[in-house]
């Protein structure tokens, strides 16, 4: 998922990256290292997770209005451009997909159907044709019944150039081979209503057919371009700034770059919802506040920003205050779906030995510690981040986290190989950077720094014949399983001439065997499946040094209800959030 | 019954000022701008006091009017405006005699008028400052009537209009006007003309005569023109380094000088008679330093005769004494009839004394 | 007058028309494509094709600008087939990122920077007027040293510095006052002003110094004219000579630094709205730059262009009100 979206790279990474600052990396340990949860998630056709309402939160109350205090307007609302955590968090309030996720603050994590009844049935078992069954009462914001064909007209408006910044998979699937959108551009100025492979036999029926298996299918069904948007409400472009809703708010206004002000829908029925609570009466999303103000708002705790929260990192200044009486329990911190790596070039580096002494020799503690240390992140050992579905706790090399000088001296063998380290040109990167190349050459290794502008550094790196050695990036999972992990990064087949993910450019046809082999395999399986070809390919050809799992850490107000991290998005989530009365 | 202009109560002149002195305090020492100046001007008359710049006239007018800033000057004498002690009387006080029994009249109208009001707001500002029941209407129409006094075109007109519309002349009839719009029984007028061509300087002249026998006022003509002072002043106070050198009838003091310094003003002043190319001797020397006073009689560096009498000159401080003639006094160390001498062979043959 | 204000207009046409020529100019020197920067990453050559002609930045440069321009007087429209998107007159481009055109946008962050400046000039020209006054009448008194001592320490400090402290001691800490924020004057004038009151205590503190220190100079220059002389020879009171003779004289040259200050502040005061989370002009073009969102960017810099230069015409007619002898011609 682009928890952080690569659009903005320039600005939002380095904003969370200024959000790390510096502050000593020594602390409880937080949810990283060896006792980050076991995630245990997984697809639920249990009916009593299928079936609206959601459980009550213990002591919440409707009522109140909820503030979020935020840095920058969102993006896009429209339900087909919409991918960025945040947005598809506040997306989550004002419609409702085919699946969602159900989450209680337990570590739970749960996709169960949301419009749907079930998170879908795989009609013939072979993951090729998936059918959907709508809820009965699932009304819109204006009380007409929500349809199957919507759905279909949703998706079908995805395939529009001018709404391509939301997520491509299930219109890859519907259309393989080339890119999404080259035989099918969506249902404006002439387009077909519905695109192949769509059909909607009744109202409340919606049968997806791919030409291919995608036993994925759920957790695709649980972004946002699933949810319903009926033609006649469609308001092309400027539908991003009024979705019309299906889900439990709707939009009273909105205010570009200020705020926007969400209402409840008298029309949605709590009883059609397996996920939501939705206690507050107002939910208020305000823009433009530094992250600072809204840190030192938040920790200040005045009556009027006692129900807020924020979506954005503490900032390192504020860090300390944090941790006072008081405040400490208004923190919600944890792993996001982020994993950084020391990603090794193995088309240059073609020597496993140097490749797993890289891995003894660098130093996680103190390539974190130029972030901001722990609020930032926690080393990290493998491929994966915490949040992953049947993610299990591996350590290949088992070395401390400052790195064993010993092993890398007996790997390296004599030798002293010259790597050229590329870096983006932003100062926390620099620092981080220089760090690493600190520890590098202590190591015995001859290291050399290459800088690369800030907007440009992903295009750099991810060009195939690229001219550095050792490079780190950043990548999290579009839903919490290693579908949306291991086959675009570590997936040979994938590798193209530019624009690549794969960017260790690892092309080992066993890992892609065993890519087709997992993907095959009924839902249930593959999250351990998933796991188990994370720590082969360490262990087998270590492409990666495991840096950090991205963290975060979040502050909201004392009248704020049942705030917990969503291990989905890695922000807190609305669902079952509630306003102390 | 034809009534006659009755002197104010006890007689006497107007204006009486006795030993005056005024100080300032500065960074550089102290500053002796007025050193024991007495003299007095009683209503009718007119009294001119000449002298350089720095001569202490100016400060002298200034102290009459209390306009002197009580934190940085100390003024000490006496100072009696129609039989009112005016040193040591509350400032709101002397605030209410300003402007109406006592005005002054500005060495140059342009930067004096404030050159952002029409000046018939400003006459008529002056006029109600003393006259706070007067109304606006009143207030203009004794404007206008003023403007029309002081011999300028349609007044109604002028009043409108700002400083930088009127000619030089003109900016002073204003001036004029201003200051007489109360009827003051003093009026001091500050080099009055200088800054005006000399047709105009004429005219004002003319016309400052004929407003006080109008008027009746008691006028201090402050200039360093001799010409001026002979058309006009009844009496002449020569001033030199904050003291008075010589004081007199016109008469006396233009055509019998008998302090050195009245001569040399004399001597470098262009006659209308003579060669100009000739005659003209300007004084030797700069005026002295109010903080370093030159010993003695202050005059002595730059006085051709100092040596004359041993070290008197440089050592005693002459007093004001009175001469021979009645109303004339000279502070001189030279004895009268060698002054009367001097003057006589050197220099009466130049300048407007002939 | 008339003449002089119309020369002066036109001379503004050609001095904006020049800057929007300038900007124009300026953008196509940036470093990223702005249509590579809206389409994301994982973007085909095709994909950027189609936002550059979205944006119309697809056409040779001078038809762009000529569309520009022409959208100004008779509005135009962006994008094609469904999606097209009406920019009506005065069409300063449409900000795809926001979903509007730009008119909207600087029509929503116009007043917010507006109250801002304005409330903080009414409180810096008074606070600095007068403490200038009473410095330069109470000239080497304790309150002048005093005085001279404040208005230092605020003309050497920084906004974001005092704006800081102000928002610990008066909300983090005590909660003494709400966090700012911005509610229309038309909508309740209450809020709205004690929305605005700590950036305009910021502004007015460390603006008042600079005029204080002008005042005060001017105050020192105007009191030694003769017309104040004449002026307390007069009669009048001290206080007459001092407001309405020796101030009325002293305000010119401030009255044009204010004019011009304002004109500068209207454009946005980037760092003031940063601090107190105002989304006025200022933080509108700083975030347009920085997701290179250009039709904001240069609309917001043509505006700031305008105020400018319109301050400067102000500032000629107030010169010509106050100073008689200034004839407009």
């Amino acid at each position: 998922m682009r928890a952080r979206t690569r659009t903005l790279t320039g600005v939002l990474i380095a904003a969370a990256l200024v959000a790390a600052g510096c502050s000593p990396t020594t602390d409880d340990g937080g949810g990283g290292d060896g006792k980050a949860k076991t995630q245990t998630g997984s697809i639920s056709y249990e009916a009593a997770d299928n079936q609206g309402p959601a459980k009550a939160v213990d002591g919440a109350k409707a009522g109140g209005t909820l503030t979020v205090m935020q840095n920058s307007d969102f993006e896009h609302l429209d339900p087909a451009r919409n991918y960025v955590n945040v947005q598809q968090v506040t997306g989550g309030l004002l419609y409702r997909a085919l699946n969602g996720y159900k989450e209680d603050g337990s570590g739970k994590l749960l996709l169960v159907g949301d419009l749907a009844t079930s998170p879908g049935k795989d009609v013939n078992n072979d993951c090729k044709v998936w059918e959907f069954t709508l809820r009965d009462g699932v009304k819109y914001e204006d009380g007409s019944a929500v349809t199957s064909k919507d759905v279909a007209y949703g998706l079908a408006r995805s395939f529009a150039a001018n709404l391509n910044e939301g997520p491509h998979y299930i219109q890859q699937w519907l259309y393989p081979g080339g890119a999404y959108n080259a035989t099918y551009q969506g249902p404006y100025d002439g387009g077909k209503a519905v695109p192949d492979g769509v059909e909607t036999p009744d109202d409340r029926t919606i049968r997806f057919t791919f030409p291919q298996p995608h036993c994925d299918l759920p957790y695709a069904a649980a972004l946002p371009t699933t949810a319903p948007v009926p033609a006649g409400k469609d308001t092309r472009a400027n539908y991003d700034l009024r979705p019309f809703s299906s889900g439990p708010y709707k939009v009273k206004s909105y205010e570009r770059d200020v705020a926007l002000e969400l209402e409840r829908n008298p029309n949605w029925d709590p009883k059609t919802d397996p996920i939501r609570n939705a206690y507050p009466d107002r939910i208020r999303v305000t823009f433009g506040l530094e992250q600072a103000q809204i840190a030192e708002r938040l920790v200040a705790d005045a009556p009027a920003d006692q129900a807020a929260l924020s979506w954005t990192d503490v900032p390192p200044a504020v860090l300390p205050r944090t941790t006072a009486a008081g405040v400490v329990e208004r923190v919600v911190k944890g792993p996001t779906q982020y994993t950084w790596v020391l990603s090794i070039n193995t088309q240059r580096v073609t020597d496993l030995a140097i490749r797993r002494a890289l891995n003894y020799a660098v130093d996680k503690d103190a390539a974190l510690k130029a972030l901001g240390g722990q609020a930032a992140g926690n080393p990290a050992t493998t491929l994966m981040s915490p949040t992953t579905a049947g993610w299990q706790k591996y350590d290949v090399f088992n070395a401390p986290v400052t790195g064993d000088k010993a092993k890398v001296t007996e790997l390296l063998a004599g030798k002293k190989p010259k790597l050229v380290l590329a870096h983006s040109n932003t100062e926390l990167r620099t620092q981080q950077a220089e760090a690493i190349r600190k520890n590098l050459t202590d190591m015995g290794f001859d290291i050399v720094m290459k800088p690369i502008d800030n907007t440009s550094y992903y295009d750099e790196i991810g060009r195939k014949n690229n001219p550095y050695d050792l490079y780190l990036s950043g990548w999290g999972s579009d839903w919490p399983t290693g579908s949306t992990i291991i086959p675009p990064v570590y997936d040979g087949r994938e590798i193209v001439d530019e624009g690549n993910n794969n960017v260790s450019y690892l092309n080992e046809p066993s890992v892609s065997a065993e890519v087709d082999r997992v993907r095959n395999l009924p839902a249930a399986q593959q999250d351990a499946a998933w796991m188990a070809l994370d720590e082969k390919i360490m262990r087998e050809y270590a492409p990666v040094v495991p840096c950090y799992y991205d963290a975060t850490y979040e502050l909201h107000g004392s009248k704020v209800g049942n705030a917990f991290l969503s291990d989905a998005f890695g922000i807190i989530s609305l669902n079952g959030i509630h306003v102390k009365q | 019954m034809v009534e006659l202009p009755v002197p104010r109560s006890g007689e006497g002149p107007y204006l009486q000022v006795t030993d005056l002195r005024v100080r300032f305090d500065t960074e550089d020492g102290v500053v002796r701008a007025v050193d024991g100046v007495s003299f007095a001007v009683e209503r009718g008359r007119t009294l001119g006091i000449v002298g350089e710049s720095g001569s202490g006239k100016s400060v002298t007018s200034l102290a009459i009017l209390g306009l002197h800033n009580p934190k940085r000057a100390a003024i000490s004498g006496e100072i009696s405006v129609g039989g009112r002690q005016l040193v040591g009387m509350p400032e709101e006080e002397v605030r209410r005699l300003r402007g109406r029994d006592m005005a002054m009249i500005f060495q140059d109208p342009l930067s004096a008028l404030h050159p952002y009001y029409t000046v018939g707001k400003q006459i008529a500002e002056a006029y109600r400052v003393h006259h706070p029941r007067a109304g606006k209407r009143e207030a203009r129409t004794r404007a206008v009537d003023m403007l029309g006094r002081v011999g300028i075109p349609q007044p109604g007109k002028r009043f409108d209009q700002y400083p930088h519309e009127f000619s030089g002349g003109m900016r002073q009839r204003a001036m004029i006007a201003m200051a007489l719009v109360n009827d003051p029984d003093l009026l001091i007028a500050d080099e009055p003309t200088t800054a005006l061509d000399v047709t105009v300087q004429a005219q004002i002249l003319d016309l400052l005569s004929d407003l006080q026998e109008e008027f009746r006022s008691a006028i201090i003509l402050i200039t360093h023109d001799l010409g001026v002072v002979s058309q006009v002043a009844d009496d002449v106070l020569v001033m030199y380094g904050g003291r008075a050198v010589e004081r007199g009838s016109v008469e006396q003091v233009l055509r019998r000088p008998q302090h050195p310094y009245t001569w040399g003003l004399l001597s470098s002043v262009p006659s209308l008679h003579g060669d100009a190319d000739a005659d003209l001797v300007p004084i030797k020397g700069n005026p002295p330093s109010l903080i370093n006073l030159p010993s003695g009689c202050a005059f002595h560096p730059r006085c051709r005769y100092a040596g004359r009498n041993g070290d008197r000159s440089r050592t005693e401080v002459p007093d004001l004494v009175p001469a021979t003639e009645r109303g004339h006094l000279v502070a001189c160390h030279l004895p009268e009839a060698a002054r009367q001498r001097l003057y006589r062979d050197e220099i009466a043959r130049v300048g407007v004394a002939r | 007058m008339l003449r002089f204000v119309v020369r002066r207009l036109l001379v503004a046409a050609v001095t904006l028309a020049v800057i929007s020529l300038v900007t124009f100019g300026l953008f196509f020197a940036v470093p990223s494509s702005p249509a590579k920067v809206m389409c994301g990453k994982n973007c085909t050559a095709a994909d950027i094709a189609q936002v550059e002609r979205r944006l119309g930045i697809d056409q040779p440069l001078p038809r762009q600008y000529t569309e520009f321009v022409k959208g100004v007087f008779v509005g135009r429209t962006y994008g094609e087939g469904d999606f097209r998107q009406d920019c009506p007159a005065p069409c300063l481009g449409y900000s795809f990122r926001n979903n509007q055109p730009v008119t909207k946008i600087i029509a929503q962050r116009a007043p917010v920077t507006f109250s801002i400046v304005l409330g903080g000039a009414v409180l810096w020209l008074t606070l600095g007027i007068s403490l200038g006054m009473v410095s330069a009448l109470r000239r080497g008194t304790a309150l002048d040293r005093a005085a001279i001592g404040v208005t230092l320490a605020g003309a050497s400090m920084q906004v974001y510095f005092f704006g800081l402290i102000l928002l610990y001691l008066l909300v983090y800490s005590t909660g003494l006052l709400p966090f700012p924020s911005y509610t229309p004057l038309t909508e309740n004038p209450a809020r709205w002003a004690v929305g605005l009151l700590l950036p305009w205590m910021t502004l007015g503190f460390l603006n008042s110094a600079l005029y204080a220190r002008l005042a005060r100079a001017q105050m020192l220059e105007t009191l030694s004219e003769d017309f104040v002389r004449t002026a307390r020879a007069k009669g009048l009171s001290a206080r007459q000579v001092h407001t309405r003779h020796a101030l009325r004289a002293a305000v010119t040259p401030i009255v044009t630094i204010a004019g011009l200050d304002i004109g500068t502040s209207l454009g946005g005061t980037f760092i003031t709205e940063t601090i107190f989370g105002l989304q006025g002009l200022g933080k509108a073009t700083v975030e347009a730059v920085q997701f290179l969102n250009l039709p904001v960017v240069m609309a917001t810099v043509l505006l700031a262009a305008v105020f400018i230069v319109v301050a400067n015409i102000v500032v000629d007619v107030l010169y010509a009100v106050i100073d008689p002898r200034v004839r407009l011609s």
